[in-house]
């Protein structure tokens, strides 16, 4: 009976000849390392957010007498399996940040944003800015204190443009008129509840969806990179090659099932960091909470901010860093790919990695002189990572160039 | 692997799962509150009937200035007013309480802004002779935890200096205030928390699916291995 539904379907969309094409004939180097399941990884933990989301956005209210209630009465307690829904999504965009991460590294690790996926890197980059403004702007949500002054932090970061040394009025405005924009208004009030409700739940995931469409589609075209490094020609090395299907899906497939147990270990029995206790006061504009930081997924960001002393060049410096990601297959342009291999770059690379780790954990302490200094001591570690990228490149092309062009 | 390759493999492996347990888990760094709690009074918190108590304690001493609208309970002089039942049975949703079986009201839930506009001048008289509105408390457990309740509810000045909260409960003349402290602390638990039929069916529904997920990443990778071994690609 399934079988000739089957049949009778592929006689009219080829469904077998895609299958065939895209997941058996398909091969990818058989040497690929663990970490590049993370690929794979954040689509899932993509569609539990989509999942569990369309379930929160039947009972929550984007209105701010009810928004607090909603999540909290509503969903936590009258709803049955709202708490194992709204616990989905929290840790969720805790874990899919995370993901996120882990991914952009192993792609800075082994280069694979070098020709010919570049534009793989830039479409990823573009995936994880507004990944963070859908983390920032469902932040909001749920209306609680840490909700309500974090965006009162967040929206207010562009107004230290005001700070220029130069054309301070120019300035100002562009700040104030970005500030203004998130907002809705001076103040954060039902306006900015709207608006941040309606690019979280229907504007940002459309576009996530779609730059991830993309995003899969240049993996495909590009084909995968390799740890090693070399690009493998598929006719010419058939015993480097397995078939997508079973060899990487299934293995993938194990690891996604051991990733799903760590996830919902979390979400049945340790959610004390993906719901914190702060948020379970409702926002109060008249009280400051003492310690205001943004969530870790922007620590980095923060601390680079914070420990600058003008706040508008700490604007710019992180904005830089941004920028710098985005530029990354620009700024190197070695032909020799993957860490394994340039043991410069490997060096370097480790310099970034614990310097990123570092301003993180910073941005979790008190800001003390100490801290602002260290934060200032990692910041510049994190610009000499990108900065020493192009004097890398150059000498890797002198010793491309003495061995005759041999990678 | 070679040697090379474990040594990569452990370093950043380790420094992965150290920065998340650092953010996630346990933060040496940061800065955190504690306050005490003795072993009797945690015991009095967890009970469920200390928590039905609590209820009759706290609307003997607490509710003439605090809600706790998750629970059905309101302001005493609001709850006073003749319109409030109406008030509470059309605007309001029921409270589900299953009790041995059988399903009852437990009260009424109203909304925030209906509350807050029948109870417009109660909440202004509170405002004047407090300096602000004492708030609702239904989520206070959770925001606050059982030790700081507990020592604020003891001694208000002791935990917030400056705060308009006044001190309720004298252990120097009443042998029993502590007990009563930690009833009420119970009761506010009670609202926040699951009930433990609802925690213990939670507990298994967690077991059941990470058992489920463990299990079939086994089953995956071993299929994946006899599947490899036949079409020779191991």
């Amino acid at each position: 009976m399934l079988r000739k539904i089957v049949d009778w379907v592929d006689e009219r969309a080829k469904v077998r000849e895609l299958y065939k094409a895209q997941m058996v004939e398909y091969k990818v180097p058989k040497n690929l390392t663990f970490p590049y399941v993370f690929g794979v990884l954040a689509l899932i933990t993509f569609a539990l957010q989509i999942v569990s989301g369309i379930v929160l956005i039947m009972y929550y209210k984007p209105v701010i007498a009810h928004a607090f209630d909603s999540a909290n009465y509503t969903i936590m307690k009258e709803i049955d399996f709202g708490w194992l829904f709204r616990h989905i999504h929290a840790a969720g965009a805790n874990f899919f940040l995370a993901i996120v991460y882990l991914h952009m590294f192993t792609g800075i690790y082994y280069n694979a944003y070098k020709k010919p996926r570049e534009l793989v890197w830039i479409v990823g980059w573009v995936i994880y800015f507004v990944l963070l403004v859908t983390a920032l702007t469902g932040y909001l949500l749920p209306w609680g204190q840490l909700s309500y002054w974090g965006t009162v932090v967040t929206t207010e970061i562009p107004a230290s443009l005001a700070d220029a040394p130069i054309l301070k009025g120019f300035f100002g405005a562009i700040g104030e008129t970005i500030s203004v924009w998130m907002k809705g208004g001076y103040k954060l009030e039902d306006l900015a509840l709207g608006r941040f409700f309606g690019l979280h739940v229907i504007f940002l995931p459309l576009v996530l969806l779609g730059l991830v469409g993309i995003h899969l589609f240049l993996v495909r075209a590009a084909g995968i990179s390799n740890p090693e490094g070399y690009e493998i020609d598929k006719k010419s090395e058939p015993d480097k090659v397995v078939p997508f299907h079973p060899y990487v899906t299934l293995k993938e497939g194990a690891y996604a099932m051991w990733y799903l147990a760590i996830f919902f270990f979390f979400v049945f029995f340790y959610m004390s960091h993906f719901l914190p206790a702060d948020n379970f006061e409702p926002a109060d504009p008249l009280k400051t909470p003492p310690h205001i930081a943004p969530e870790w997924y922007l620590l980095g960001f923060y601390e680079v901010f914070r420990s600058i002393p003008s706040k508008f060049w700490g604007f710019v410096a992180f904005n830089l860093i941004l920028l710098l990601l985005l530029l990354l297959p620009f700024l190197d342009f070695s032909p020799i790919k993957s860490a394994r291999r340039r043991p410069l770059f490997f060096v370097m690379f480790i310099v970034f990695l614990i310097s990123s780790m570092a301003l993180t954990i910073l941005g979790t302490m008190a800001p003390t002189p100490t801290n602002a200094k260290l934060g200032m001591f990692f910041t510049a570690l994190v610009f000499l990572f990108f900065l020493s990228l192009p004097v890398i490149s150059f000498l890797e092309w002198g010793w491309y160039k003495a061995r005759g062009g041999q990678t | 692997m070679s040697a090379w390759g474990v040594v990569k493999t452990v370093f950043f492996t380790g420094l992965t799962l150290a920065f998340f347990f650092v953010i996630w888990i346990y933060n040496p760094f940061a800065h955190k509150e504690t306050y005490e709690l003795p072993e009797d009074v945690t015991k009095i918190i967890e009970d469920p009937k200390a928590a039905l108590e609590g209820r009759n304690l706290f609307k003997q001493n607490c509710a003439s200035c605090h809600s706790v609208r998750y629970d059905g309970m309101y302001l005493l002089s609001v709850e006073t007013k003749p319109e409030w039942e109406k008030i509470l049975k059309t605007m309001g949703r029921p409270i589900i309480e299953k009790k041995e079986g059988k399903v009852q009201v437990k009260g009424y839930y109203l909304p925030r802004d209906v509350y807050e506009a029948v109870a417009l001048q109660d909440l202004e008289n509170l405002k004047a002779s407090f300096g602000k509105v004492p708030p609702d408390l239904s989520t206070i457990y959770l925001a606050r935890g059982p030790g700081y309740l507990y020592q604020f509810i003891l001694d208000p000045q002791k935990v917030l200096p400056g705060t308009s909260m006044p001190k309720l409960f004298f252990p120097e003349y009443d042998k029993e205030a502590p007990q009563k402290v930690a009833k009420i602390v119970a009761y506010l638990r009670s609202v926040s928390e699951p009930p433990p039929s609802e925690k213990a069916k939670r507990t298994v529904m967690g077991v059941v699916t990470v058992g489920y997920f463990v299990i079939m990443g086994v089953i995956l990778w071993f299929y994946r291995k006899r599947l490899l071994e036949k079409m020779g690609l191991h």
